[in-house]
């Protein structure tokens, strides 16, 4: 009898007009999606190979150690499932004076996108009446006139009208990959694949979720007129508020220092501050300096000194002394302010973490907010990969820094006096940063609270659509 | 007659449970998003306090506009410090950037809220205007009277306009008088005015999906498949087309991406620098091919994405609740064109200081002059773009309703 009742719900799904809008929609809404996250992956892949040639051809005239961090910096390369899901990867950047403001006015459309609006919606669309409107009809009495427990016709009509859903789902998706793959030059690994399987497995749970918390709306109202108006405003509380309201929320309650005002801070401590203490270091150091060698005090001209040093061993010492006295003072400050700038900037990174932890929390109260997070991190598109990503750059940047190490004191030795800081150097030998996609493993831990709390909002919402009609009036 | 049926339809919605829904989340709704970015504003003007340039300073920052109450966007990127030295412009960005949770959802201000949730108001006032009517076979009773349909019809929508607009425009304006008694938030008469126009284009947004539900409505025999055939017009219309109409005109104008940009500025500077050490050329001579080279690939990416903007908005509009937003932001002084000019201003400011810079090398940095944007006037706003973006959507509005009265001519009332 369950299976006579799965079917009649997927028969009275197939053959019904929204079915139809449905499918139309997803089939065009996402092949043309697909198509044009590959092409811009694809641009994105070609800007990226040509900046990197740009970066070669300055380096070969003009790669010198001072300010190289300007110039060779560790960069997100564009990875093959931009090509589905985009994250945050879009080009807004509010860092630098050229930013690209258009996805700020529209944010882009991808498979999360489908998935958590466009799916969701059609959930509602298709379950707001299965309680509700059967009673309208009049077939719910004519139903449960035969030997069927209630629990059995709910637990069918989640279970074939959820598996509709997923019909037009799948196979717009087929059509999106093959627009993938006929594009060359767009190579999916296996953990890509591994990855789309994972998070057609969310969706699963994620539509499924919304169609039990369609049939719970239904089974509470007696008109269907009724309960598409309550699904509705659950959807739009659900989907479209939560989630935007969550990050300024968090920013109420836990606020965080203004990034300018950080930056400017550490700025006055590296720069004028150290130079007071510097100055104030140095006069103390040369205090007992000038006690211990006298000969330091007399005025004389720079010629008049050299020549002394070479004559006097005494002098050389004292002039050495003081040299060593003005380095050690300046490093000193140096390392005394290094330490303050340190203190100042991981306390705003930690206040800034905090905040981002409660963002995260209060906007998974939403399904939405979860699904997007759990296909972004299965995609190396989300937060776990930025961070991922910060501890990549952050050893590349000590390999370097090691390098530059090494380089100077081979300029040194070849030439002492030489302004090793300014003169251009070959860096073809330079690591280089390269950005590897972290393991799907480690992916999947990361997506793993997501996929258990989907399960969890839809057992609930699964439970009170039981409870609900099982009281249900159906006369 | 049209008058009995203004009220027949607003005495109906009044006793409905629709009515109450609806109306509740959504005054629900502007309260909140008024409420929530309210206080992002002041929490930005408390920034803005503390990063404001002293005298002399040559850094240029642009308080926040109140107006982003209302419609955010660009506001945050307009709101950054600019700081001019000899090696360009150094951008410090706001609060934002630090949470990453805020680039993953849109903002939720009263633009998002009009555009996403009154819209879908509008159509569930809409969507059974004529079916149900049909099925409850009122329709027939009706229209047995000495009614025209044209009547009946303008009835209807005169009578859930009112029933739309009336709670919709007491809550704005409730919100609006809290605003109002707030002293830290000062609107200017030109913001009030600019206020008011975004609040009346809501009104013809409303207008729009109204027409539409009445359309689709009188189109079909069952108030359900209307349902469904609306919400899925309303996802395209909202969602799909103008998100997607923005990577689709990508793709076909070339344009320099960001980073290569800020990689060739930072190129450009560095190169000077050693070349500056390296003793080839004066000073003067460097920090002008610095700022040259920067104007250039300003200019040169301007014009480019231009036309991107101008196509992408083109494509846009073929919804229009692309035209609603671009409208609605050029209007409250936070949209794209907007920022253009603002950008614009900073080059300017920029090479004023660095001709000053030129012009006496031993002055000091501290005489820049203080940096001041001034708005672009609301008539020269509208004559670019956002009088055209509220003549498209009046008139596909309009257009709606006129189809409406077709098909409901035509409707077969039995």
């Amino acid at each position: 009898m369950f299976k006579t009742m799965v079917k009649k719900e997927i028969l009275g799904n197939i053959l019904s007009f929204r079915f139809v809008v449905t499918l139309t929609l997803l089939l065009v809404v996402v092949p043309v999606t697909t198509f044009v996250l590959t092409s811009d992956y694809l641009k994105k892949v070609s800007d990226a190979s040509l900046r990197r040639a740009e970066t070669e051809t300055y380096l070969r005239s003009y790669g010198h150690f001072n300010r190289i961090g300007n110039i060779i910096q560790a960069q997100m390369p564009p990875i093959p499932s931009e090509t589905l899901v985009r994250g945050l990867s879009a080009d807004v950047n509010l860092s630098e004076f050229d930013d690209d403001p258009l996805p700020v006015m529209f944010p882009l459309v991808d498979l999360v996108f489908v998935v958590t609006i466009l799916m969701s919606l059609i959930a509602l669309i298709f379950a707001y009446d299965s309680v509700s409107g059967e009673k309208e009809d009049g077939t719910l009495k004519l139903m449960l006139a035969n030997g069927l427990a209630r629990p059995q016709v709910i637990l069918a009509k989640i279970a074939g009208g959820g598996l509709t859903l997923l019909v037009p789902y799948v196979m717009s998706l087929v059509v999106g990959l093959v627009v993938i793959l006929v594009h060359p030059g767009v190579g999916w690994s296996s953990a890509d694949w591994g990855a789309l399987g994972l998070i057609t497995v969310g969706t699963v749970l994620y539509v499924l979720l919304f169609y039990a918390l369609g049939v719970f709306i239904s089974a509470r109202h007696q008109a269907s007129s009724a309960s598409i108006m309550t699904s509705l405003l659950a959807w739009v509380v659900l989907v479209l508020v939560v989630p935007s309201l969550s990050p300024y929320i968090a920013s109420f309650l836990s606020p965080t220092p203004s990034r300018i005002q950080v930056e400017r801070e550490v700025n006055r401590l590296g720069d004028t501050e150290r130079d007071d203490l510097g100055r104030k270091l140095e006069a103390e150091r040369m205090r007992d300096v000038l006690a211990k060698y006298p000969i330091l005090a007399e005025k004389m001209s720079e010629a008049d000194r050299k020549r002394l040093i070479e004559r006097d061993p005494a002098a050389r010492e004292a002039f050495e002394a003081r040299r060593k006295a003005v380095q050690g003072a300046w490093d000193e400050a140096n390392r005394i302010q290094g330490e303050k700038m340190t203190a100042v900037r991981n306390a705003a990174a930690k206040k800034e973490q905090a905040q981002t932890r409660l963002a995260r929390t209060i906007s998974m109260v939403s399904p939405l907010a979860v699904f997007t997070y759990l296909a972004t991190d299965l995609t190396s598109t989300g937060m776990k990969n930025a961070e991922y990503f910060g501890r990549l750059s952050g050893v590349w940047g000590q390999a370097f820094s090691d390098y530059e190490q090494k380089k100077i004191a081979e300029l040194q030795a070849k030439d002492p006096a030489t302004d090793w800081w300014n003169t251009a150097v070959d860096m073809s030998d330079r690591p280089r940063f390269e950005y590897r996609e972290e393991a799907l493993g480690a992916r999947v831990q990361a997506a793993l609270p997501g996929f258990v709390l989907l399960l969890g909002y839809g057992l609930v919402f699964f439970v009170l659509a039981y409870v609900s009609f099982l009281r249900y009036d159906i006369r | 007659m049209t008058g009995t049926i203004v009220r027949k339809e607003i005495m109906a919605n009044l006793l409905s449970y629709k009515f109450y829904v609806v109306i509740l989340l959504a005054a629900v709704l502007v309260g909140t998003s008024l409420f929530i970015a309210t206080r992002d504003y002041k929490d930005r003007l408390a920034d803005y306090s503390l990063i404001r340039p002293k005298p002399g300073e040559p850094i240029a920052v642009n308080p926040p506009n109140p107006l982003a109450i209302f419609a955010k966007g660009l506001d945050e990127s307009m709101a950054r410090s600019f700081e001019i030295s000899s090696i360009g412009i150094t951008v410090r960005a706001g609060q934002k950037s630090a949470n990453a949770v805020f680039a993953f959802f849109p903002t939720p201000d009263f633009l998002y809220v009009a555009r996403v949730v009154v819209s879908l108001v509008a159509l569930l006032f809409g969507f059974d205007q004529v079916s149900r009517e049909k099925e409850g076979g009122t329709l027939r009773l009706m229209l047995a009277n000495p009614a025209s349909r044209g009547s009946v019809l303008l009835g209807k929508w005169l009578g859930n306009f009112a029933s739309l607009t009336v709670p919709f425009l007491l809550v704005s304006a409730l919100g609006v008088a809290v605003l109002a008694l707030d002293p830290a938030i000062r609107f200017s008469a030109d913001q009030a005015l600019r206020l008011a126009i975004i609040l009346a284009l809501t009104l013809v947004y409303i207008a729009f999906f109204l027409s539409l539900g009445i359309l689709v409505s009188a189109l079909t025999r069952r108030a359900s498949s209307s349902l469904v055939i609306l919400l899925f017009v309303w996802a395209l219309l909202v969602f799909v087309l103008p998100n997607l109409g923005t990577l689709a005109a990508r793709q076909l104008v070339e344009v320099p991406s960001v980073r290569a940009l800020s990689e060739k500025r930072q190129q450009v500077w560095t190169r000077e620098v050693l070349l500056r050490i390296r003793g080839e050329g004066d000073w003067a001579s460097h920090i002008k091919a610095i700022s040259a080279e920067n104007d250039a690939l300003e200019a040169d990416y301007r014009v480019k994405f231009d036309r991107l903007v101008a196509l992408s908005k083109n494509i846009n509009r073929v919804s229009p609740v692309a035209s609603f937003v671009y409208a609605a932001t050029e209007i409250a002084g936070t949209g794209i064109g907007e920022e253009g000019a603002f950008k614009r201003e900073i080059v300017r400011y920029k090479n004023g200081i660095i001709d000053r810079m030129l012009a006496s090398p031993d002055a000091k940095a501290a005489d820049a002059p203080a940096f001041r944007y001034a708005y672009r006037p609301l008539d020269r706003v509208l004559a670019s773009g956002a009088l055209f973006d509220i003549g498209w959507l009046a008139a596909c509005g309009i257009l709606f309703f006129a189809l409406s009265y077709v098909a409901f001519v035509r409707y077969d009332v039995r």
